[in-house]
C-alpha cells in the first residue's frame, strides 16, 4: 500500500474483515487531505459497497482488487480494478423504493446508493479485469452532476 | 460498534457508536431485535454517534423497522449525522419512519 499527498493506491481482499480495515485506511487519508465529511463518507460508502459485492456476488473473495483513490479540488475519484467475471455495476437492476415496509425487498441497495452517491461512473473490462471509476463531489463544488467529466484517478 | 440500551418512561432509547457496516449489522439487529418482546414497542435509535452506514447496515435497520412494525409499534431514529442521512433519503427510508434532530424532541413525539 502507498499513498502521497493527494494519492492512495493499496490492494484488498474482498472479504468483510479486510475491507473494514481497508476502509478505514481510505478514511484517515481523505481526512489527512481535508476531505469533507460528506465526500469522504460516500467515497468510503461506494468503495465498501463495490467490494463487498465482489465477495458475495463476483466469486473472487481470494483475489486481491486494486485501488487507487486520488483528491482533487472539486471531487474525489476512485478506481477499483479486479479480475473476477465481467460485471458491469450500472446495469444492476433498481430496487423497488416505494413498496410498503411489508413488502420492501431486503437486498439491491448497495449498488443503488453506488448509482447515486457518484456523480460520474465508468466501467470497462481490459486484459480480463474489470475496472470501475468513479467520482464523489466535494463541498463548495460548483459542479454537482459530474457531466462531462473523466473519474479516472488523475 | 458500541450498542447501549435503557428504558426512558415505555420507549426504548438505544444508543449506537461506530460503524453500522456488514461486520457489525447482524449484532446490531439480533442485538436490538431482542428488546422487541411485548406488543406495540416503542424504539428510538440514537443516531448520533454512527458516522458510516453501508447497505447491509440499511437492512439491519429495515429488519428491525418490520419487526417492530409487526408488533404494532412505534419506531425512530434521532440525531442522525448528515451523510447517513443523505443515504436514508436516498434509498426510500426516510418515509418508513421518524427521525428527528435531537432525542428529547424524539421521546416527546412518541409519547414516552
Amino acid at each position: 500500500m502507498t499513498s502521497g499527498p493527494m494519492r492512495f493506491e493499496g490492494a484488498t481482499l474482498p472479504t468483510p474483515e479486510a475491507v473494514a480495515a481497508f476502509i478505514e485506511n481510505v478514511t484517515e487519508f481523505l481526512d489527512r487531505n481535508g476531505v469533507d465529511m460528506r465526500a469522504s463518507h460516500h467515497t468510503s460508502l461506494v468503495l465498501s459497497e463495490i467490494l463487498t459485492n465482489l465477495a458475495t456476488h463476483g466469486a473472487c473473495r481470494d483475489r486481491l482488487a486494486k485501488i487507487v483513490i486520488a483528491v482533487a479540488p472539486d471531487r474525489v475519484t476512485g478506481e477499483i480494478t479486479d479480475s473476477g467475471p465481467p460485471f458491469d455495476p450500472r446495469l444492476a437492476p433498481e430496487p423497488s423504493l416505494d413498496a410498503d415496509i411489508e413488502d420492501r425487498p431486503i437486498g439491491g441497495l448497495g449498488l443503488f446508493l453506488v448509482r447515486k452517491l457518484t456523480t460520474a461512473l465508468e466501467y470497462a473490462r481490459r486484459n480480463d479485469e474489470n475496472s470501475l471509476t468513479f467520482a464523489v463531489s466535494r463541498a463548495g463544488s460548483r459542479d454537482s452532476t459530474g457531466a462531462g467529466k473523466d473519474p479516472r484517478p488523475d | 460498534m458500541e450498542i447501549h440500551d435503557e428504558r426512558i418512561g415505555d420507549t426504548f432509547v438505544i444508543t449506537a457508536k461506530g460503524r453500522l457496516d456488514g461486520g457489525a449489522s447482524a449484532t446490531f439487529a439480533e442485538r436490538i431485535g431482542s428488546l422487541i418482546t411485548s406488543e406495540k414497542p416503542k424504539l428510538l435509535i440514537d443516531f448520533a454517534g454512527v458516522d458510516f452506514v453501508t447497505s447491509a447496515g440499511l437492512r439491519a435497520v429495515l429488519l428491525l423497522v418490520k419487526k417492530v412494525k409487526a408488533a404494532g409499534g412505534s419506531f425512530a431514529l434521532c440525531a442522525v449525522q448528515e451523510p447517513v442521512r443523505e443515504v436514508f433519503d436516498i434509498t426510500g427510508f426516510a418515509g418508513m419512519f421518524s427521525i428527528h434532530a435531537a432525542r428529547a424532541e424524539a421521546i416527546a413525539a412518541m409519547g414516552g
